[in-house]
């Protein structure tokens, strides 16, 4: 079994992949937000 | 159905069964049978926990959502991502670092046997009768609309999913997993792409969502704070992370999921995979729901989608007002068309004077139908009390099997049969885990060879198995009992979450303030959930905080005797 501080395959370390999903999310609910105003 | 389509359909099901079976043939111990030898890569991981999340349901009912609700559905995703962050830094490091087999260990050695096996026993009775409801739900709405027998569909279902599962144990509910999810997928996106393809000429993708958008289905972001609102930004921000948070930390069909990775590396990439795909892929499943929406605007609806509850209104003593009603309906269908074309013209042109006429005259139209079929609905319940008259279920695989071509409509069979088996697969794999681990061999049978547990396993694998088919066969008798079910489920899963967060960030809290804290919380939550004044998804927030509030208190009164226990009990 593999420790706990081996480092993520794409990314320098965690965090950075935890801030992606978070930026990923936050861009997610702007692009729904938008397209709620454009359609509504 | 045609002979393709049964060709398409038996041919798909059985390659994914065969394909299972041989690729995880010779499990020689509980830990590759349990665990697939904790040698899962990353994606298998993370497609793994996605198939069990989705079930046949899924993909049946939310585009009916969509449908008949719009958009906002999606909004119920908001605090996944968050709470899989959460998983990764908390839960995921801990269940490896203790090599469990089950969530529920994990509570033994931080609390006692007690917390341990009341926690199991609330996993075993909720997702057993869970299990039988994820079989049941698609068997009713395929038999309805295929003239099938309900009875065989769910022992078909049932039959298959046993036969894999007992067979390959984790390894065959991941190998099966992966195949289930690339066949609806595949299906999915061939379904969406063939309902714009069959829009009429002049409606362009972009055209269907600009109809969909004035009639008010495109609201996916809804900004307001409402307790009552079952969806909106911070219901599921805040509701739908603690849930996620509940069922994916602490729930075993999920858990046993990830605890199959090779490393917490590959864990931890599983759940962000389903972090980052979760809400785009609802999204897409909205969507088809929005364009079969538009779709029905240019054809005939039928006034209830479930035509064997509409059969049997129009065989009773109400049927000349079913049937008036029902060409009220038509009537308004062919000149909301009209103005629909209108609308169409208005947004082609862009024409905004044409475009708001025409949309304000068709929101008119879309009111008065809605009133006609709710009236449809109330005359359904007057005819028969336990009639199923919410026909949200049937609208997209009504529209699959009435428009979509030859071999495509196998193919999409196949893909809620795929979606129902592989959700299955993982509850019955997860409640053999619990029953074997927190139970057995816990508490009936502690020095059993590995070779007794791997066949106790199998046989429990069996056994819940046919506990989950008996289930579903009954199902149909219980009538507003399965909302109940699926309902009770979830009034339980704040507290778990409570249980486990005491156990991960409160360590001067010990076992009985969690125990009882528990068991008050619970009832606060039964209490308010009686009293019906908050929607659905905040009861997660507010179980998970009370037994967090009420361990804390506990433990002032309960601190010095626990710790004198614990002194004296050494826990093995």
């Amino acid at each position: 079994m593999s420790g706990e501080n081996e480092k993520p395959p794409f990314l320098k370390n965690w965090t950075n992949v935890y801030a992606l999903v978070i930026i990923n999310l936050l861009i997610t609910i702007i692009v729904f937000g938008l397209i709620t105003y454009y359609y509504q | 159905m045609s002979t393709i389509d049964w060709l398409v359909l038996s041919s798909t099901l059985l390659f994914i069964v065969i394909y299972g079976i041989y690729r995880s043939r010779g499990s020689k111990n509980i830990h590759d049978y349990l665990l697939a030898n904790q040698s899962m890569p990353w994606y298998s991981v993370g497609i793994s926990v996605m198939a069990t999340q989705a079930s046949a349901i899924t993909f049946l009912s939310a585009p009916g959502q969509a449908f008949t609700d719009g958009m906002r559905f999606v909004q119920f995703y908001f605090g996944l991502p968050l709470a899989m962050v959460v998983l990764c830094i908390t839960f995921i490091p801990i269940y490896h670092r203790l090599k469990i087999y089950t969530a529920y260990e994990y509570l033994e050695g931080r609390f006692d046997l007690k917390t341990r096996v009341f926690t199991a026993l609330l996993f075993l009775i909720q997702r057993g009768l869970a299990a039988g409801l994820t079989i049941y739900a698609p068997a009713i709405i395929l038999s309805t609309l295929l003239n099938w027998d309900v009875n065989y569909t769910i022992l078909f279902i049932g039959g298959l999913v046993v036969l894999y599962t007992v067979s390959g144990g984790t390894k065959a509910v991941s190998y099966t997993q992966m195949q289930q999810m690339t066949i609806i997928f595949i299906g999915m996106f061939l379904a969406g792409y063939m309902v714009v393809q069959m829009l009429p000429k002049e409606i362009s993708f972009g055209n269907a969502i600009s109809i969909a958008g004035d009639l008010g289905k495109m609201n996916v972001l809804d900004l307001s704070f409402d307790l009552n609102n079952r969806y909106n930004i911070w219901s599921g921000l805040i509701g739908g992370f603690f849930l996620a948070l509940s069922y994916f930390g602490t729930d075993q069909s999920q858990v046993g999921r990830y605890l199959s990775g090779k490393s917490i590396s590959q864990s931890r990439l599983g759940l962000i995979m389903n972090g980052m795909l979760k809400i785009p892929m609802q999204f897409f499943i909205l969507l088809i729901g929005i364009l079969v929406f538009v779709f029905y605007q240019f054809q005939t609806a039928p006034i209830n989608f479930n035509k064997t509850e509409l059969s049997k209104v129009k065989a009773s003593a109400y049927s000349s007002e079913i049937i008036q009603l029902e060409k009220k309906h038509q009537k308004l269908q062919a000149i909301n068309q009209l103005e629909i074309k209108q609308l169409a013209i208005g947004i082609n042109e862009n024409n905004d004077v044409k475009r708001k006429a025409a949309k304000e005259k068709v929101l008119v139209y879309q009111k008065e139908m809605a009133d006609v079929r709710k009236e449809v609905q109330t005359i359904m319940k007057k005819n028969d009390k336990k009639a199923n008259v919410n026909d949200t279920n049937y609208i997209f695989l009504t529209f699959v099997t009435n428009f979509l071509p030859v071999g495509l409509i196998g193919l999409l069979i196949a893909v809620v049969f795929s979606a129902s088996m592989s959700s299955t697969a993982g509850e019955l794999n997860s409640l053999a885990s619990t029953s074997v681990i927190d139970m057995y061999k816990r508490l009936i049978k502690t020095d059993g060879s590995d070779s007794h547990y791997l066949l106790v396993s199998r046989l429990l694998t069996v056994a819940w198995g046919a506990y989950a088919i008996f289930v579903a066969q009954f199902a149909s008798k219980m009538g507003s009992l399965i909302e109940a079910v699926n309902i009770l489920g979830s009034l339980f899963y704040g507290t778990i979450l409570g249980i486990f967060l005491v156990g991960f960030y409160f360590k001067s809290i010990r076992s009985n303030a969690v125990f009882y804290g528990a068991i008050v919380a619970e009832l606060c939550v039964l209490f308010i959930f009686w009293l019906d004044v908050v929607a659905f998804l905040w009861l997660n927030l507010i179980g998970c905080l009370l037994v967090i509030l009420f361990s804390y208190l506990l433990s002032f009164y309960f601190g010095k005797r626990d710790i004198e226990f614990a002194n004296s009990v050494k826990l093995d």
